[in-house]
């Protein structure tokens, strides 16, 4: 996917950049520095994803959304000053996403994901969305799994967040540590030392589109037996864009006792239409998914931003396919889904 | 701004946000992130403190500082980022040590939550000690590379930071560093104790000339070479590396001569030394390895090159000028500190550990794998650092709302685990270690050492590096007669006093306070004949600290180990290293003893050193 981008770093780069070339290499940093991202939907999470995306020094962002900003927005939103409320959130957002580093291309698109070409999204090298219905983010990862491109969507509602992984038939390398005895003394029966010696092993992932992942079969056994692991996180994910489909938004703080009713009711609807246990579902994690909170974005936003960093520059593995954050439990698990 | 919209939280934490007041430990990659996530809720009470200023190096993480920010204070410009997200907030910068009188235990009193967002076990542990007398709970976070943890800490309901021993951070001993390096690190480790030799603070522990008093030379020991300069302590006795070096006026190639000629030639002839090792081979200024070779075609940052040997010797010349020069335009009796981000001094411990190396046929690296190492840099990355600090937010929630049962530590690894968790919390909050010489009811703590031969120097040493005091008391139990006295000059004339000479014998108690941290501890002394120094002696099995007797490594930015200074000292605080926290990989063998903690699995062992 990304051509392997042969220029060297500048001095400048270099510097900015020391800590985390230490860390994943400069192979890694030159892929980065080759590659196009796309984040879709500038809130709270997208803001985050945009400010991990471009710390990591890639070569561009588009920042796309076709929203105004609101005031609850700025909650969980701070590439945007509140004194631009009423202003489309991708175009406020700019300045600030540019100050975060110099060296990275920022621009906005204003225009919605429906009016804009499959052929749009298949320019980028991977592409970021949050805050989409589900027909929207699978149409947009079928446009990029067309081009080969990679995709990733989430979402954060209150505390509790998910993403979503397709990177199509993804190539990468893995450092794996092995250790060895080494002798550097004259003397054999002096205490051999041991060296942490890393090798590199290429590796490779496929994967299934979003539509896979959201229509499993729970009444197949492999799907059933993962009920026994008990987290419920799966479903709260599918309550909560069925509640988006339905009422066209996302369950309101200022309404927030008619749409935790509301919550409550669909919740109770997947349990029979699934047959899953009764109380599978905890209240709990539907009391916590009212607007975004920051603490929550920033939690989701760091695990996309890693995973966009993973994709593009083909090191380590990523995650296959869905994560989950569970803030009941304060647990953030990978699980894969239709394949 | 969050709890300010009601209906995002329920009404008990909206409540309790809009009542809080919370302190943040550091403004570095985690307090970044950490003060955006708490204005952004609406907490509308916060205070940060740093004493750090920004460095470039910072940027790719530090989100809230740019470019033209560098060398501004990172608690000033973190508060003017943050209130530029919400005006509304409350917030007071200290650009400070959080290690001061400034901030007692009635000033850590006044947060409903201190959230630590450190990189060091210095500032660690004192502000877990306010913490404990303030009662207030605290939520430490540190993160490594890709992973990560966020651990509450409360008084009587958790182990606080010091209920488990800490692994003793790596030494070497002085003999391997003056005589027989076998390993990079040890060339590395001179390099640094060189530099402070001749331009930095001279300590004799960081001696560079050979060791005659290797216990491996002893017997024969060169007899010829040492009759006529040495002494039976074991250094060879002359004028200090400082003043030869000066008197020379500080010539690259005189000096190039004496360090990597004539001291080699000297631990030559400890032939001892060289039976089973491979000598060192002396080396001459003027014929140096690649001297005539060009370079190779390099690919990759100029810094991860390797240098030639004469490559080196050319950077040593003009590493040493430079410094020199700087040193001479300071006052009398200034001297420089060493620092990884400083060009001339990263350049010349470079060179001189490669040329150093190339003697012992160590392999040289790269300026590049030098810093890491003699910078102690542990890579940090905004994305750990946005988890662990969103996690973070989300426990401090969790314990404004009343819910601190629920507030188990979590870890964030570096891969998934077997059972496919990124995030992994502990099932139940762990409690205090009955026996912690910190948070017990009564802490009580064991010091091993020959009472004849320690003086009260010495224990006041054991009692800020071991007990991580900053200023101790101390009294003979029952006596009342006071041993150690943090007031200046009290007790100063007695320093060079062994403990036997002031009547102090095996079995004794002390008990020692910090009158800052708020805490006392009784001191058993135990007379031990062979213990050259001292030892903290606990009831668990793990090893305690021990003090500084043999050779520090690379740590930290400054050429000197941290030691918990006076209470005005700074504390260093190095953003490049969020945590102490390592997380070893499955297949990784077990380098460090000390306590292990379980998380669900028997496979999944974090090391929280």
């Amino acid at each position: 996917m990304v051509e392997n981008n042969e220029i060297e770093l500048s001095e400048a780069e270099a510097e900015q950049y020391d800590r985390q070339i230490r860390l994943w290499g400069l192979e890694s940093q030159k892929r980065l520095r080759a590659s196009k991202v796309l984040i879709i939907g500038i809130a709270g999470l997208g803001a985050e994803i945009a400010k991990n995306v471009i710390l990591s020094g890639v070569k561009s962002v588009c920042l796309l959304d076709n929203e105004k900003l609101k005031e609850i927005d700025l909650y969980s939103q701070f590439l945007a000053p509140p004194d631009k409320i009423g202003e489309n959130r991708a175009e406020a957002s700019l300045t600030r996403a540019r100050a975060l580093n110099p060296m990275v291309e920022i621009t906005s698109e204003t225009k919605s994901v429906d009016d804009l070409p499959d052929s749009y999204f298949a320019e980028y090298d991977i592409v970021c969305a949050t805050g989409l219905k589900q027909e929207q983010l699978e149409r947009i990862n079928n446009a990029c799994r067309d081009s080969n491109k990679k995709f990733l969507c989430g979402d954060v509602w209150g505390m509790y967040g998910y993403m979503f992984a397709d990177l199509v038939d993804h190539e990468y390398s893995e450092e794996i540590v092995q250790h060895k005895a080494v002798k550097r003394n004259v003397d054999e029966t002096e205490k051999n030392a041991r060296e942490t010696v890393s090798i590199t092993v290429k590796r490779r992932a496929i994967y299934v589109p979003l539509q896979n992942a959201l229509s499993v079969d729970w009444m197949k056994p492999e799907y059933r037996s993962r009920l026994r692991r008990g987290d419920p996180s799966y479903f709260v994910m599918k309550i909560l864009l069925r509640f988006k489909d339905e009422y066209n938004r996302n369950p309101d703080p200022a309404k927030r006792k008619e749409d935790t009713k509301i919550l409550l009711r669909m919740r109770d609807e997947l349990v029979k239409e699934l047959s899953l246990p009764a109380n599978f579902i905890v209240d709990a994690l539907l009391l916590d998914v009212f607007g975004t909170v920051s603490g929550a974005a920033a939690v989701i936003g760091g695990v996309i931003g890693q995973e966009v960093v993973k994709a593009v520059s083909q090191r380590e593995p990523p995650h296959n396919n869905m994560f989950f954050f569970n803030p009941v439990k304060c647990v953030g698990f990978v699980e894969l889904y239709g394949q | 701004m969050v709890a300010r919209v009601a209906g995002v939280f329920d009404e008990k934490l909206t409540e309790a946000i809009a009542n809080s007041k919370i302190l943040v430990v550091g403004a570095g990659g985690i307090g970044c992130e950490i003060l955006k996530n708490l204005v952004l809720t609406g907490f509308p009470n916060i205070e940060i403190i740093d004493l750090d200023t920004i460095d470039v190096s910072n940027l790719n993480r530090q989100f809230l500082f740019h470019k033209e920010h560098v060398g501004k204070s990172k608690a000033q410009v973190a508060k003017d980022s943050a209130l530029s997200f919400n005006p509304n907030v409350n917030i007071v910068a200290h650009h400070d040590s959080v290690i001061s009188n400034d901030y007692g235990v009635s000033y850590f009193k006044q947060f409903q939550i201190v959230m630590n967002a450190l990189d060091n076990r210095v500032a660690r542990n004192h502000v877990n000690r306010m913490c404990l007398a303030a009662n207030v709970p605290l939520i430490e976070t540190g993160t490594a590379g890709y992973a990560g943890q966020v651990e509450l800490i409360k008084k009587g309901l958790t182990q606080c930071y010091e209920c488990q021993p800490k692994a003793p951070q790596k030494t070497f001993p002085g003999c391997t560093i003056r005589n027989t390096p076998s390993e990079p690190i040890h060339c590395i480790v001179w390099a640094k104790h060189l530099f402070n030799q001749l331009f930095g603070e001279e300590d004799p522990d960081q001696d560079v000339s050979p060791d005659t008093a290797d216990p491996e030379a002893a017997g024969e020991a060169g007899a010829s070479a040492l009759t006529t300069e040495g002494n039976t302590a074991g250094n060879v006795e002359r004028k200090s590396t400082r003043t030869w070096a000066a008197e020379t006026n500080y010539e690259p190639e005189k000096l190039f001569s004496k360090l990597f000629g004539d001291d080699i030639r000297y631990l030559l002839s400890m032939e001892n030394l060289w039976k089973k090792r491979r000598p060192p081979t002396p080396l001459v200024w003027d014929n140096l390895p690649g001297k005539d070779n060009p370079p190779a075609q390099h690919s990759g940052l100029p810094d991860q090159r390797v240098w030639s040997v004469h490559e080196c010797a050319q950077v040593f010349a003009a590493s040493c000028d430079a410094l020199q020069k700087d040193l001479k335009s300071r006052p009398e009796g200034d001297h420089l500190v060493w620092d990884k981000d400083e060009k001339s001094a990263m350049d010349f411990v470079t060179a001189c550990a490669n040329i150093r190396a190339h003697i012992f046929n160590i392999p040289l690296k790269s300026r590049f794998e030098i810093k890491s190492m003699a910078g102690n840099i542990i890579p940090a990355i905004a994305t750990a650092n946005a988890i662990v600090a969103g996690l973070a937010v989300l426990r401090a929630q969790a314990v404004l709302r009343g819910d601190i049962q629920t507030c188990t530590s979590v870890y964030l690894r570096p891969k998934v685990n077997h059972r496919g968790q990124l995030f992994v919390p502990e099932k139940t909050l762990t409690p205090p270690n009955p026996k912690c010489y910190v948070c017990a009811p009564k802490p009580e703590v064991g010091l091993a050492c020959n009472l004849k031969q320690l003086t009260l120097k010495d224990l006041t040493s054991a009692f800020k590096e071991g007990l991580n005091m900053q200023a101790p008391d101390a009294t003979v139990e029952g006596k009342g007669l006071v041993v150690l006295s943090s007031e200046p000059g009290e007790t100063d004339h007695n320093n060079d006093k062994t403990l036997e000479e002031i009547g102090l014998n095996d079995g004794c108690a002390l008990l020692v306070d910090d009158f800052l941290q708020n805490y006392e501890v009784r001191v058993r002394l135990q007379q031990e004949d062979e213990e050259k120094s001292w030892r903290l002696v606990t009831d668990t099995d793990a090893p305690m600290p021990a003090p500084k007797e043999e050779e520090k490594p690379a740590n930290g930015s400054n050429g000197s180990d941290p030691k918990p200074g006076p209470s005005t000292s700074r504390t260093r605080e190095d953003s490049d290293s969020d945590m102490e926290i390592i997380e070893e990989d499955d297949d990784e063998p077990t380098v460090k003893p000390p306590k292990r903690r379980r998380t669900e699995m028997s496979d999944e062992i974090v090391n929280l050193c």
